[in-house]
This record gives C-alpha cells, structure tokens and sequence, in this order.
C-alpha cells in the first residue's frame, strides 16, 4: 500500500513540475525549462504523451513474450497475462494518438497529418484492434490461447519497427530535436529529470492496473471453471 | 486566488488534470482493495 501511495504522491508531483516550471530562454535557476523554438508552452506535452507511447511499446512487448511463454509451456496464466498486456498497450495507445492528434492541431494546425510517427500508431491501433477481434471470433480457451499467442508474437516484432525503426527512416513533423538533436539530449537537467521521473511513474502505473487486470481475469477464469 | 487563476490559464488545465488523476488514483485503490478481498473469499 505504501508504495502504491507514494507511487500516487509521485506522478502529483510530475504532474504538477510539468505544468508549472517556468519554460525560459535562458534558463538559470534550477526549476527553469528550456524555451523549444515554435513549441513554447506546448513543449510540457512531452511529459505526458511521450510515456504513454513508452507504456504502449512496453505493454505490446510484454505481450509478445507471455505469447511465446503460453506456446512454450501451455499455462493458461500465460495467455490471461499476454491477453491483459495488449488490452492495456492498446489503450495507452488510444491515449497516446488521442492527446498527440490534440496537440497537432495548435501546433500543425491540422488534427491529423499523416506523419511517420501518426501513421505508425495508427497501423498499431489496426494490428490490435484485430487482435481482439481475433480473439472475441475464437471458440474454445486452447484453441483461442494458441492462436492469439502466435498472433501476439507476430505482432509485437513489428511494434519495434514501428515505434523506433520507420520514423527514423522517414522525416516527419515531430519534434524530435526537442529530446535528441546531433545524438546528444537537448533537453536541460530539470527538463530531463521530469521527463525521466514520468517515464519510469507511467511504467510503474501501467504494472500496477496490469497486475489489477490479471487477477480479474484470473478470477474470471476460475468462476467460468466452476460454472463448466 | 480567482485573479490569479483567471489570468493564468495553466493553472486552471493544472488543477483539472489535478482533480482528474486524483480521482483516477483513488478509483485504483478502491479497486486494488477489492480485489484483494474477492481474492480471499475465492480461496475461502
């Protein structure tokens, strides 16, 4: 419970460095946020937005290997886990284009704009969207197990590819210099420790529903056993 | 305090997201604890 509250106290405080550190052209006290040309006030959405594609990646990943695990060693745990994992990277997914596409329209000036990194969360919103519709189309817990294993497999190898690989090889609107510029962080050391501190909270908040996840679905599962 | 707030429109997205994440948090708390108990009953 202790870690849960101080998991709670930490993400108030991110939240509330995110919004309220001055962003200064020359930053020189230690709360100042460095001033990102065209950004201004914007620039605090990478607090936010950027762990929740963090937490999509992870999740998928997760994903990924609890499949091979369930097609390893036939543990229905595995695929209750694997399953859980992709229904939570999947709504971080949503999260994750719904506040970017916000964000784009005062930016970019248009809602949606097909940059690299838009059209590969939208690609990964299709894979998972078919996931579950796979898995709802299945009749049978081995047999729906299996096959969303595979598909889990098959589809978190290309979650790499889309979230690090293809914006790299196409040039987008993202402002990518406002985090790396010439392989070297651009952003201060306040900026990078609150961008840092949300990370590893979103990732600590992600494990903690999913582990809420699945023991739901566990306990689902052994209700529908006595019910058989 | 109101004129603060009134010419500072961040603050006031600060405080909604504030309200918001506080009510997010708690229902994951409520949720955790029952849980928790379901989970003691079904060994029961």
């Amino acid at each position: 419970m202790l870690l849960k509250l101080l998991l709670g106290l930490w993400l108030t405080l991110i939240i509330i460095a995110g919004f309220s550190f001055p962003i200064t052209e020359t930053p020189t006290n230690w709360y100042d946020l460095p001033f990102v040309p065209g950004l201004e006030d914007k620039a605090r959405i990478i607090f936010f937005h950027v762990p929740m594609a963090w937490v999509t990646t992870l999740a998928f990943i997760i994903s990924l290997i609890y499949g091979i695990k369930y097609l390893a060693k036939k543990e229905i745990d595995h695929d209750l886990i694997s399953s859980s994992s992709a229904g939570l990277g999947l709504m971080f997914c949503i999260l994750a284009t719904v506040t970017g596409s916000l964000w784009a329209k005062f930016t970019w000036g248009s809602f949606w704009n097909w940059d690299p990194r838009e059209t590969s969360i939208f690609v990964l919103l299709l894979i998972y969207g078919a996931y579950f519709a796979l898995r709802s189309a299945i009749e049978g817990e081995e047999k729906k197990a299996t096959l969303s294993a595979v598909y889990a497999i098959i589809a978190g190898i290309t979650v790499p590819f889309f979230i690090f690989i293809m914006p790299r090889i196409v040039e987008g609107l993202h402002p990518n210099e406002a985090i790396v510029s010439k392989g070297k962080i651009s952003m201060n050391r306040t900026m990078l420790v609150i961008f840092l501190s949300s990370l590893s909270g979103f990732t600590a908040l992600f494990f903690w529903i999913l582990n809420l996840r699945v023991r739901t679905e566990r306990l689902e599962h052994k209700q529908s056993l006595k019910g058989d | 305090m109101y004129e603060f707030l009134s010419q500072n429109a961040l603050y006031i997205v600060l405080l909604i997201v504030l309200i918001g994440w506080v009510g997010i948090f708690s229902y994951l708390l409520r949720l955790d604890k029952k849980m928790t108990k379901l989970e003691k009953m079904f060994k029961e």
